[in-house]
C-alpha cells in the first residue's frame, strides 16, 4: 500500500475510499486500544477497590460474631490461598476468624497491622533507629537494575510458612557478611517486627505485582494515525492551507513512519534480541565464569555431545556450594534457594532466554565440538553478565550470515575427507579457505526438517 | 433451437445469459480481462479486504502480542549417561502373545518414540513387523487401564490385594479351583511366577489360550513325534518351499523371522545365481501367496486332498506304494517331482489347523528328509503352545460351576473366544474375576477385579522363544499409569511379594549363569541386558522316531473327503490388525492391507468370477449366514468358491476414538476335533441393499502400460542379467541435455530398492510414520485419497484377473537430481540439496501443491488439515483418531517438525538421521562409514530390501546396487534424475 504515483489514485484507489479504509483502521486501533485500557482499567478496579477497603476505617470489635458465619461460608468456598478470598475475608471481618481451615489462619492479620507493616518496611513510620528503610536494600517492585539483596517478595514467601520467632531470629541476630553489617545495631520492637512480618505474609499471599503493559507505542501509533486524518481531510475537504504540498509531505512523512514502526514490530515478533529476564535465582554468570574463572563446560557439559549445551543440574551446584554458602555480595539468601531445592527434592524453574522456533535443528555438539566455536561467538561475553541476556537476535539471517563466512575444520577433521574435489582445489591453490556454505551450509535441510 | 442439457441449475442460468447478449459474448472472459474490469469500475471489494486485512494485520503487531515465557528446568540430579537432547536405546523384547520381536527402544528424554530391531538376536536378526513397529503408540493409550478397580470403582493396590487374597484364602479353605487362563507364555520368569502361585493355590490350573492357535500343529506333532511342540523352520535353507495357507511372511508364527530367512534365499546381489523357489496353494490372496513364484488357488476344504495326493505322488517317486486318494483339484505331480528333487533342501508348510493335514504335512517332511535339514525337532518354537480343547474344557467346567476364580492374563476371550456370549454367561458362575490387561477389553467389563498390567516398554521380563533363544526385556518409562507387573500381582497373591525385577534377576542367575561362561552374575546380567539377547545352546531332548501310523487315518480321512461344491469362508488375520489386540492401534489401522489397499475396516473378498455370478461389485453389503451385514472387496486372485474375512476386527469400545471398526468374524469359527478352525464350510450370502464405503489408497491396479516395475523370470535373468530392464539402454541413449549434470561436493544420498526381496510386509510404512511424526487422517480422509504415508507400497497384478500374479513396489520420494517439483514452487520451498536430498522446508510452504501437480510419482502429502496438534488455530484441527491428546503426542520424534495444516510434506530420506551420524563422525574425527547412515525404513525392514548409501563412494553398497543390471530408475524416460533406484523382480519359473 504505498503511495508511489498519482496514477495510483486514479485508478486503483478513489480517495473516498481510502478515507473510508483509513476510518476502519482508526476504528480497529481504537478498538484494541480501548481493549488494552479496559484490562488496565479492570485492574485499576481491583486495586482501588483494595485500597478502599484498606483504607476504610474499621474497628476490631465490630460485629466479630454476626459475621463469622460469613466468613466461613467464604472461606470454604473460595480457594483459601487466593488473592480473592483473602481480600474477602479482609472485607468482612478484620478480626481473624476462629473457624476457618487450618492454613489460612496463620496468616490472617489485622488489616492495620499489615498498612503499618508496609510502612515501616518503606521506611515511612517515624522510629527511633537511625538506619535506612528495609526497602532501600529489599526492593518491593521488580528493579531494572540487579539488587543483589532479596526482594521483599523473595523474604516473604521464604517465611510465610515459618513462624515469628524464626523471622525475629535472621532479622535481628544477622549472620554472615553483608548483613550482619547492615543489620548489626538493628533493635526493633517485637511490635512493629510482627507488623512488618504481617506485611510480608500478606505480600506472599498476594503474589508479585503485576507490572503493567506499556502503550507507549501503541498511543505513538494512534496519534500518528490522527495526524494522517487530519492531513487527509485537510487536502480532501478542508483546503485550508495554501501550500498542497504540506499536508501531502505530512502525510507520506507520517505514514511512512508508521510503516516503519510495523515493520520493526514486525520483525521483532517472535524474536527475543536483549531479552534479559529476572531469574529465580540471582545466578550471576560474572562471578562463576569471570571472577572465578570456572570453564563454560563444567556446568553446561553436554554442549560439545548433544544438541542441547543443558542446564547444569541442581547437584552439579552443591558440587561448590555444599561449602560454598555465602556470597560476597549475595550472602547467604540466594545460595540457600540451590540447597532447599536440593533438600525439598523440587528443581529450579529457570526462565528460558535463548529459545528457537520448533521448526529449527540446532545443536550445540555441531557447533562447538565440530565447528570450534567458542561460547562467547553467539552468546556474547557471559563472563560479564551479572543477569544473562541475549546478545544475539538468533535470526536466521544472522545464521546463514555466519555459514557463509566461518571457515570449517576442514583440514584437521577426518570427515571432511568425503569432499574430495574441495581438497583438489585446495590444493591447487583455486580456493584457501571453505566455509559452511561450501558443504551445503545454506541447504534448508540442515536446520529445518 | 437444439436441444439443451446441463449439470445444474447455475449451468442453465449461464447458458440463457449467452443465449440473450450480445453475439460475442459466447467466448467466456479470461481472468485477466476480469481483472482489468474489475479495476475500473473503482475500489473493489478486494481492495478493500486488502487495506482491511493490512490494518488488523498492523493493529495485532502494534499491540505487540507478547511471547509467553518458556521454562527451562534441570535435573535434580542427572542420571550418568542421560543427556538431554540425545536418544539412548535400550533392549528389549517385543511379546503380546503372538508375535515376538526382539527390539531396540530409542527414547529420548525418558520417553519411548521408536521402536528398531535389534541385530543381535539370531531369531529376528534386526527385522520387525508392523505391528511390532506400532507398539509403541500403545503405550499412550487413553484407553488403557490407568488403576486398578473393583466392580469399575477406582480402588487402591493394597485394597484390592487386600480383596483378592482373602478371597483366595477361602477358596484355598474349601480346595476351590482358581484357573489362571491366559495368552502363550515364553517368559520362562513368568512361568514360574505362575508355578508359584500354583503351589500356593493347591487345585489351581494355568491354561493358555491362543486367539490364533496351532492346536492341530502340536496334536501331529504328538502324534508323529510323541510331543506336542513346534519345530523350529529354517526357509533360508529350503531351496524349494511349498506353503498350504500358511502366511508365513504375514501372520503365522514367527513372520520376521521366516521373512529375514526366506528373504535371505531369494536375494540375487553380489553375484549370487541362485534362489529358492516357492509355490503356494491358497483360497484368499494373502501377502505370502502374492510374493509366490507359482500359486494355486485351492479351497481350505480342499487342502487336505491336495496333500494327501502330494504326499502319494512323494511317495510313488520313492518307490514306495501309493494307496489310491480321489484326485486333486490341482496336478500335483510336477511339484512332487521338484520336490522329489530337492530332498532335504525343501519345506512343506501348512497353515491349517487341522491334525490331519498336519500329519500328511508332517509325512512329506519326512518324506523329503527335511527334519533336520529345514526344520529342527531339537529346537522348539515357544509361540502358540495353547490347546483349544483346554479352554474349551475350561468354559465347560466354569458352567458346571467348578470353578471358584477365574485369572485372566493378557487374553480377551470376551472378543475373540468363538463362543464369546457363552464364556461372558459362564463368567456369571465364578465367584472371583480378576482381569490383569492392558488396555480396556472386552471382558474387563465383566470381572469383578481388575489389576492393570504394565505395557510391555514398562516393564522387566523375559522370553524363551525358540529353545535356548533367550531374550530380556526391560522398562524404559516409568509406568504412566498406577499399573503392575502381572508377574508381581500373581506372586503377591501366592505369599511372595517380591518384585518381578529381582525375580528374573533371581530365575536368571539360578538357571542360565551356569552355561553361560561368565564369572559374575553382575557381567553377566549386564551383558545380556545390554544385548538383549542371550544364547545358552541348550537343546530339547531327542524326539522319538517318526511315528507314521497316524498318517495313514489323516489319508484316510482325505479319502472321504468330499468334494462339497458349496462355498467357503476362510479366516485370515492381516498383517496391520492381526488378532486384534492393537486394534485401536491408529497407525495400524490406517495402514492399507498390502494385497487390497484398503484400511480402517475389514471386508468379504470375492472372486472377480463369482462376484460376476453374483452381481456383486466392490462395497455392496452382504450377509455371510448371519455375519455381517459386511461389504464386498472384489479380489482378484481369490478362489472361486473363496470367501475371505480379516479377523481381528470389530472390537468393542476400542474403536477409534469410540465404535466399532469392521465386523467381528470369531464368533463364526468352528471346532472340529478340538482345533479351531480357519474356515467354514457350506456358507451362504445373500445381498443386503446398500454400500458400504470403503477406504482404499489404491484403486488403479495396472500399471498403464508403463515400466513401473519390471521383472523377469530367474532363467533369462541368468542368461542375462538385465532382462526385464532392457528398456532402460535405450531410455539412457536418449538422455542428452543441454546442461551439464550436476555434481554433489561430498555426499551424494541415494537408495536402492530390491524388488525381489521386498514382501510388501508394510513394517517401512509404520517404521516412517513413527520416526517422521506422519499424521494419521482417518477413514473419512483417507476415501478423499488425503492419507498422509511417506512411502507407500504400490501392488499391480499381472495376467488372468482370475489368477493373476502380483508385483509390489516400495515408492517414496525419489529425490530427483532433476526434480520437476523444485522449479514450480513459487516461494522456492522446495530445494535441492548439496547432498542431492529433495529438501522442503516447512514454514517456507504456503501450499500451492503445485509441486504436488507436478511430481510424477506423485509422492507429495498435503496437509489438509492439522491432524497432530502442531497448529496454534484449534479450528483447523481434525483428529479422527486421539493423535493429538497431550498423551499420544508424547510418541512425536522432537528431532523432526509437526507440520501445520496447509503445508506440504514427503519423505526427507531421514535427514534427521543422516544428520546425526554426520555429527557423530565429526565429534570421532573420521569420515562417514558405509551403511551407518540407515533411514526408518530400510532399519526396520526384515527383508533388508531397502539399501542406502551415498552415491560418490564408489565402494559403497548403493553404488554397487546401482551399477548393477537390474537396476532402474521410475519413469526414468522422463529424465528426471531419481536417487532412487529399484532392482528387477525375479521369479524363478518356468513360462
Amino acid at each position: 500500500m504505498k503511495l508511489k504515483s498519482p496514477v495510483l489514485w486514479k485508478s486503483g484507489f478513489s480517495p473516498k475510499g481510502f478515507l473510508f479504509v483509513l476510518s476502519m483502521s482508526i476504528f480497529v486501533f481504537s478498538a484494541a486500544a480501548f481493549a488494552g485500557t479496559q484490562t488496565q482499567q479492570s485492574e485499576q478496579d481491583s486495586a482501588d477497590s483494595t485500597a478502599v477497603e484498606q483504607s476504610a476505617p474499621t474497628n476490631p470489635s465490630d460485629s466479630v460474631s454476626a459475621d463469622s458465619a460469613n466468613v466461613e461460608q467464604t472461606a470454604n468456598q473460595a480457594d483459601t490461598t487466593s488473592q480473592a478470598a483473602m481480600e474477602d475475608t479482609l472485607a468482612a471481618d478484620s478480626a481473624p476468624a476462629k473457624s476457618k481451615p487450618a492454613g489460612a489462619e496463620k496468616f490472617s492479620h489485622y488489616r492495620n497491622d499489615i498498612k503499618r507493616g508496609e510502612r515501616f518496611f518503606r521506611g515511612l513510620l517515624p522510629h527511633s533507629n537511625q538506619q535506612a528503610s528495609c526497602t532501600s536494600c529489599h526492593n518491593i517492585t521488580p528493579s531494572d537494575t540487579l539488587n543483589w539483596n532479596p526482594s521483599a517478595l523473595d523474604i516473604a514467601n521464604k517465611y510465610l510458612e515459618k513462624d515469628f520467632a524464626e523471622f525475629k531470629a535472621v532479622v535481628m541476630e544477622p549472620s554472615g557478611g553483608m548483613m550482619a553489617e547492615v543489620h548489626k545495631d538493628y533493635n526493633f520492637e517485637d511490635a512493629d517486627l510482627k507488623t512488618v512480618k504481617a506485611y510480608l505474609d500478606d505480600l506472599s499471599m498476594r503474589g508479585p505485582a503485576s507490572v503493567k503493559p506499556t502503550i507507549d507505542r501503541l498511543l505513538l501509533f494512534l496519534f500518528l494515525g490522527l495526524i494522517i486524518t487530519w492531513a487527509l481531510l485537510e487536502m480532501i475537504f478542508f483546503r485550508k492551507i495554501k501550500y498542497k504540498a504540506i499536508p501531502l509531505i505530512i502525510f507520506l512523512g507520517v505514514f511512512g513512519f508508521q510503516v516503519k514502526m510495523l515493520y520493526e514490530d514486525g520483525v521483532r515478533l517472535g524474536r527475543s534480541q536483549n531479552y534479559e529476564p529476572a531469574q529465580p535465582i540471582k545466578f550471576s554468570h560474572k562471578v562463576h565464569a569471570g571472577q572465578n574463572q570456572i570453564d563454560c563446560k563444567y556446568c553446561h557439559f553436554t554442549v560439545e555431545e548433544s544438541k542441547s549445551a543443558g542446564i547444569p543440574p541442581t547437584d552439579l551446584c552443591l558440587n561448590c556450594h555444599s561449602l560454598v554458602r555465602e556470597g560476597t555480595r549475595s550472602g547467604k539468601f540466594e545460595i540457600a534457594k540451590v540447597i532447599e531445592a536440593t533438600e525439598n527434592n523440587i528443581p529450579v524453574e529457570w526462565v528460558r532466554i535463548h529459545d528457537l522456533p520448533d521448526h529449527v535443528f540446532f545443536s550445540h555438539a555441531q557447533h562447538v565440538n565440530a565447528g570450534k566455536l567458542d561460547c562467547i561467538e553467539c552468546h556474547g561475553d557471559v563472563a560479564e553478565m551479572d543477569v544473562v541476556r541475549q546478545v544475539e537476535d538468533l535470526s536466521m539471517g544472522w545464521c546463514i550470515d555466519c555459514h557463509r563466512t566461518k571457515e570449517v575444520q576442514f583440514v584437521d577433521n577426518n570427515f571432511y575427507e568425503s569432499y574430495e574435489a574441495l581438497h583438489e582445489q585446495i590444493k591447487k591453490g583455486e580456493i584457501d579457505k571453505v566455509t559452511v556454505d561450501m558443504i551445503g551450509g545454506t541447504d534448508c535441510m540442515k536446520c529445518h526438517y | 433451437m437444439k436441444e439443451q442439457y446441463y449439470k445444474s441449475l447455475d449451468d442453465l442460468i449461464y447458458d440463457a445469459r449467452l443465449a440473450s447478449s450480445e453475439p460475442d459474448a459466447g467466448d467466456r472472459k479470461s481472468i485477466l480481462q476480469m481483472k482489468q474490469e474489475a479495476k475500473s469500475t473503482g475500489n473493489s471489494r478486494r481492495d478493500f479486504l486488502k487495506l482491511f486485512g493490512f490494518t488488523v494485520a498492523s493493529a495485532a503487531i502494534a499491540a505487540s502480542c507478547e511471547q509467553p515465557v518458556q521454562k527451562a528446568i534441570p535435573f535434580l540430579i542427572q542420571p550418568e549417561k542421560i543427556i538431554p537432547g540425545e536418544a539412548s536405546y535400550f533392549a528389549s523384547t517385543y511379546f503380546d502373545g503372538i508375535d515376538y520381536c526382539s527390539i531396540l527402544v530409542k527414547v529420548r528424554d525418558g520417553r519411548p518414540i521408536k521402536i528398531e530391531g535389534n541385530t543381535l538376536s539370531p531369531v529376528t536378526m534386526g527385522g520387525t513387523n508392523a505391528r511390532t513397529q506400532a507398539s509403541v503408540l500403545g503405550l499412550y493409550d487413553n484407553k488403557r487401564h490407568k488403576n486398578p478397580t473393583y466392580e469399575g470403582k477406582k480402588i487402591s493396590w493394597e485394597e484390592a490385594d487386600e480383596k483378592i487374597m482373602l478371597f483366595l484364602d477361602e477358596a484355598k479353605k474349601r480346595q476351590g479351583k482358581v484357573v489362571i487362563l491366559s495368552s502363550t507364555i515364553i517368559s520362562p520368569s513368568t512361568k514360574a511366577a505362575i508355578q508359584e502361585f500354583l503351589d500356593a493355590h493347591p487345585g489351581s490350573e494355568h491354561i493358555q489360550y491362543d486367539v490364533l492357535s496351532a492346536s492341530g500343529m502340536l496334536k501331529a506333532n504328538e502324534e508323529t513325534f510323541g510331543k506336542a511342540f513346534i519345530p523350529a523352520y529354517d526357509f533360508s535353507k529350503a531351496e524349494m518351499i511349498v506353503g498350504f495357507d500358511a502366511d508365513f511372511l504375514g501372520t503365522w508364527l514367527s513372520p520376521v523371522e521366516y521373512t529375514k530367512q526366506y528373504a535371505k534365499n531369494r536375494k540375487l546381489v553380489d553375484g549370487e545365481g541362485r534362489m529358492s523357489r516357492h509355490i503356494h496353494f491358497e483360497g484368499g490372496m494373502s501377502l505370502t501367496g502374492s510374493n509366490a513364484d507359482e500359486r494355486y488357488q485351492i479351497r481350505p476344504s480342499q487342502e487336505k486332498l491336495v496333500l494327501a495326493n502330494l504326499l502319494q505322488e512323494l511317495r510313488k517317486l520313492n518307490g514306495q506304494a501309493g494307496s489310491s486318494v480321489p484326485s486333486s483339484p490341482v496336478d500335483v505331480k510336477k511339484i512332487a517331482a521338484e520336490l522329489f528333487s530337492k530332498k532335504g533342501k525343501s519345506l512343506v508348510v501348512s497353515g491349517s489347523n487341522d491334525a490331519d493335514n498336519q500329519l500328511i504335512v508332517n509325512a512329506i517332511n519326512e518324506l523329503l528328509g527335511n527334519y533336520g535339514a529345514t526344520i529342527q525337532t531339537d529346537v522348539h518354537l515357544k509361540l502358540r503352545q495353547g490347546m483349544d480343547e483346554d479352554m474349551d474344557r475350561l468354559v465347560g467346567e466354569m458352567e458346571s460351576g467348578q470353578v471358584d476364580g477365574l485369572i485372566l492374563y493378557d487374553v480377551n476371550p470376551a472378543f475373540d473366544y468363538p463362543e464369546a456370549d457363552r464364556f461372558v454367561s459362564a463368567l456369571q458362575n465364578v465367584k472371583l474375576k480378576i482381569a490383569m490387561p492392558i488396555l480396556g477389553e472386552e471382558t474387563s467389563e465383566h470381572v469383578h477385579f481388575v489389576c492393570p498390567d504394565h505395557h510391555y516398554l514398562e516393564a522387566w521380563n523375559d522370553a524363551e522363544v525358540k529353545t535356548g533363544s533367550y531374550s530380556l526385556a526391560q522398562p524404559t518409562i516409568r509406568p504412566i499409569f498406577k499399573t503392575r507387573a502381572a508377574q508381581e500381582s500373581l506372586l503377591k497373591w501366592a505369599g511372595n511379594p517380591v518384585d518381578y525385577h529381582t525375580y528374573i534377576q533371581k530365575y536368571w542367575e539360578d538357571n542360565l549363569l551356569a552355561g553361560s561362561g561368565e564369572a559374575s552374575f553382575d557381567d553377566f546380567w549386564n551383558n545380556k541386558l545390554h544385548d538383549g539377547v542371550f544364547e545358552s545352546g541348550r537343546n530339547e531332548a531327542e524326539i522319538q522316531a517318526f511315528n507314521a501310523g497316524a498318517v495313514e487315518s489323516a489319508l484316510g480321512q482325505a479319502k472321504s473327503t468330499s468334494a462339497a461344491d458349496s462355498l467357503e469362508l476362510a479366516f485370515y488375520t492381516n498383517v496391520s490388525v492381526g488378532s486384534g489386540k492393537q486394534a485401536n492401534n491408529p497407525w495400524l489401522q490406517e495402514l492399507p492391507d498390502p494385497v487390497t489397499k484398503v484400511c480402517w475396516d475389514n471386508y468379504a473378498a470375492v472372486s472377480p468370477k463369482l462376484a460376476a455370478e453374483l452381481e456383486l461389485e466392490d462395497e455392496q453389503l452382504i450377509k455371510i449366514n448371519d455375519f455381517g451385514p459386511i461389504p464386498v472387496i472384489v479380489q482378484p486372485g481369490q478362489e472361486y468358491k473363496t470367501i475371505s474375512v480379516a479377523l481381528g476386527y470389530g472390537r468393542r469400545n476400542m474403536g477409534i476414538p469410540d465404535g466399532t471398526i469392521g465386523q467381528n468374524a470369531f464368533p463364526l469359527i468352528q471346532t472340529q476335533n478340538g482345533a479351531k478352525q480357519n474356515y467354514l464350510s457350506q456358507v451362504t450370502i445373500e445381498k443386503v441393499a446398500g454400500e458400504y464405503q470403503l477406504a482404499r489408497t489404491q484403486s488403479h491396479h495396472s500399471m498403464e502400460g508403463r515400466s513401473l516395475v519390471r521383472e523377469t523370470t530367474l532363467e533369462q535373468y541368468l542368461a542375462n542379467p538385465a532382462s526385464g530392464n532392457e528398456v532402460r539402454e535405450t531410455i539412457k541413449s536418449h538422455m542428452k541435455s543441454l546442461y551439464a549434470q550436476r555434481k554433489f561436493e561430498g555426499f551424494h544420498w541415494g537408495m536402492a530398492i530390491d524388488l525381489n526381496s521386498c514382501t510388501g510386509c508394510n513394517a517401512c510404512v509404520v517404521a516412517c510414520s513413527a520416526e517422521n511424526n506422519v499424521p494419521v487422517v482417518g477413514k473419512e480422509q483417507v476415501i478423499k485419497a488425503r492419507e498422509m504415508h511417506w512411502i507407500r507400497i504400490d501392488r499391480y497384478y499381472k495376467g488372468d484377473p482370475e489368477n493373476p500374479e502380483l508385483v509390489r513396489q516400495p515408492v517414496m520420494c525419489q529425490h530427483c537430481d532433476n526434480a520437476p517439483c523444485e522449479n514450480v514452487c513459487p516461494v522456492a520451498a522446495t530445494t535441492h540439496s548439496n547432498e542431492g536430498i529433495n529438501q522442503m522446508a516447512y514454514n517456507r510452504c504456503i501450499g500451492t501443491r503445485y509441486c504436488n501437480n507436478n511430481c510424477p510419482y506423485k509422492v507429495r502429502r498435503f496437509n489438509f488439515f492439522d491432524y497432530t496438534g502442531a497448529d496454534a488455530m484449534p479450528g483447523n484441527k481434525k483428529d479422527p483418531a486421539e493423535m493429538t491428546t497431550d498423551l499420544r503426542r508424547l510418541v512425536l520424534n522432537p528431532d523432526v517438525t509437526v507440520r501445520a495444516k496447509g503445508v506440504i510434506e514427503k519423505c526427507s530420506f531421514c535427514v534427521q538421521r543422516i544428520q546425526e551420524k554426520k555429527l557423530v563422525a565429526k565429534n570421532e574425527n573420521r569420515t562417514l562409514k558405509d551403511g551407518e547412515v540407515v533411514p526408518a525404513c530400510a532399519q526396520s525392514c526384515p527383508a533388508d530390501a531397502i539399501v542406502f548409501g551415498d552415491l560418490n563412494n564408489e565402494q559403497s553398497r548403493i553404488s554397487k546396487f546401482f551399477a548393477d543390471e537390474r537396476n532402474y530408475h521410475l519413469l526414468e524416460e522422463l529424465h528426471t534424475l531419481p536417487s532412487v533406484g529399484y532392482l528387477t523382480k525375479v521369479k524363478n519359473k518356468t513360462i
